[in-house]
């Protein structure tokens, strides 16, 4: 196995871009808590070529945080993806991080995680909890 | 039949066991149409229909300060119910075009901004311009029913080389790699930087960015008398405001050839509400029937950041998806009635559920594309209840 350093130093701050996908979107009509809309939701789209550079490899969960909130989202390559930066799917995911501010482009820092994806529902017990 | 997965509309979708012609956003509808389906419920239990329609009159009976939202993805007949109902109640009014493309329809039925219909696009587009939208994703038989790849009128020669294709947007997207022949990617930082070059050019001054595409733009447009913006969130955002700017960039190319705009608005009757209330009211979201007026404090996150509402009937939207998290949140401050066809993250936090037909699929009545022309629904399926006698039982009992 091995020795993960640059989880200990690795935290990146960029810009991210918020999308439509039509996968993700045809997804929602299978249900927004389904496995389905999980997977295309819970994602952060980047470029090989930005990964590279970042060291994000395709796969990784990572921590995504703006203005003290997180989600854990599992890194996807896409040539879409803004060259140097990231994007997301419209989804409560971005929604969890952005604000009428800065609604479809907001700076987030990004870390690698441990464990999986954060759920929706994670989001709607913070709802609910007030 | 049409397909109301999005605001162009389809109609020639052909269900025969499988489905034809749709998109994967619109196949997705028909073919998942019994998936995801919401229950009645009341407070996250499952009851019976009519105990939740019950428990939602009461609410609504009961509230002082309420608001009706969503309604951009059901029929003008239930928006109308709808609107009936808010001014009943003296309530507030809005659809999520308050945060979307709204400020656009706006102009538009103000005569301040020039538009036209797909048909025409498809007849007679030559530049079409592509700005702050991927509609490969949000719209994706676009390109191919009414701008860039079909053949009509004065265009017979298609994109090969009767169209002539400009995307604007911040990162290469899918639409924007459809950007090849006869075509040119913008990629912006800043929107308004692309627009002061463009003026430039027509101020026959050399500009110090995009110097090359906005001289080029300009000479595509001047070969044509018809040419049109397909404007997204993309270029709302990226204008921060500045909509003087945009409509002053407008009204030059109008001087030396013909620009028009349609909005690229994801919801299928989005348009629909945004005319039905301007017929009524002079103003197309953001409405209190309390005040008499509209403004940017009775949008609904507005109202919900502000504390201003005790309950919200929500149709066919999902704001816990969809709104910023500091505003979703305030939903559990207030009564929240759902009428939804699906089960929604919103329905998850809802006081009641109350689940509907989908429009278009299981019932039927009018949409209005998001070009202004009016389509009929023809639905496949029969189901009960909709969205208008829904909202027509809230409205006897209040």
């Amino acid at each position: 196995m091995g020795l993960k350093f640059a989880k200990f130093i690795r935290k990146i701050e960029t810009e991210v871009v918020v999308a439509r996908d039509s996968f993700q979107v045809e997804a929602a009509d299978r249900g927004k808590l389904s496995e389905e809309f999980v997977k295309k939701s819970a994602v952060l789209y980047i470029t090989e070529e930005f990964g590279k550079k970042n060291a994000l490899r395709e796969g990784e969960i990572v921590k995504v945080t703006r203005g003290g909130r997180s989600v854990n989202l599992r890194v996807v390559y896409n040539d879409t993806a803004p060259s140097e930066g990231a994007m997301m799917p419209n989804s409560i995911y971005a929604n969890y991080l952005t604000d009428f501010d800065s609604f479809k482009r907001f700076r987030v820092t990004i870390e690698i995680a441990d464990g999986n994806v954060t759920t929706p529902s994670e989001i709607i017990e913070l709802i609910k909890s007030g | 039949m049409i397909c109301t997965g999005c605001s162009c509309l389809c109609d020639d979708i052909v269900v025969d066991g499988g489905v034809r012609n749709a998109c994967r956003r619109g196949a997705g509808i028909f073919r998942f149409v019994n998936e995801g389906r919401a229950k009645p419920m009341i407070n996250g239990e499952v009851v019976d229909f009519e105990k939740a329609m019950d428990a939602a009159g009461d609410i609504i009976g009961n509230s002082e300060k309420l608001a009706v939202y969503g309604l951009d993805t059901t029929t003008v007949e239930a928006q109308q119910k709808a609107i009936e109902l808010a001014k009943t109640k003296e309530a507030y009014i809005d659809d999520n075009s308050s945060f979307c493309l709204g400020d656009f329809v706006e102009l538009i039925l103000k005569e301040e901004l020039p538009t036209t219909t797909l048909d025409e696009v498809r007849n007679n587009a030559y530049v079409v311009f592509y700005w702050g939208t991927d509609v490969y994703h949000s719209l994706s038989r676009h390109m191919s029913r009414f701008t860039y790849y079909p053949r009509g009128g004065k265009r017979q020669r298609g994109y090969e080389e009767d169209r002539f294709l400009v995307v604007v947007d911040v990162r290469r997207s899918h639409t924007a790699k459809l950007a090849k022949k006869n075509a040119r990617f913008i990629e912006v930082g800043d929107d308004l930087e692309l627009i002061d070059a463009i003026l430039k050019v027509l101020d026959g001054k050399a500009p110090e960015k995009f110097a090359k595409d906005a001289v080029r733009i300009v000479k595509e447009m001047q070969k044509a008398d018809f040419n049109v913006i397909i404007g997204g969130l993309g270029l709302k955002y990226g204008l921060k405001g500045d909509y003087q700017q945009f409509l002053e960039f407008v009204r030059r190319v109008n001087e030396v050839t013909n620009l028009y705009f349609i909005p690229a608005g994801c919801h299928p009757n989005m348009r629909g509400f945004n005319q039905l209330l301007f017929e009524k009211t002079g103003h197309v979201n953001r409405y209190s029937f309390r005040d008499e007026e509209a403004g940017e404090k009775f949008a609904f996150p507005k109202l919900l950041e502000d504390g201003e509402i005790d309950a919200a009937l929500i149709v066919g939207t999902d704001p816990v998806n969809s709104l910023p998290f500091d505003i979703a949140k305030k939903l559990k401050d207030i009564k929240t009635i759902l009428i939804d066809p699906r089960q929604s993250l919103t329905a998850e936090i809802a006081d009641v559920v109350l689940p509907s037909a989908i429009s278009g699929l299981e019932t039927g009545g009018t949409m209005i594309r998001i070009d202004g022309v009016k389509v009929e629904l023809a639905p496949f399926l029969e189901k009960k209840p909709d969205d208008v006698s829904i909202i027509s039982s809230l409205l006897e009992a209040v």
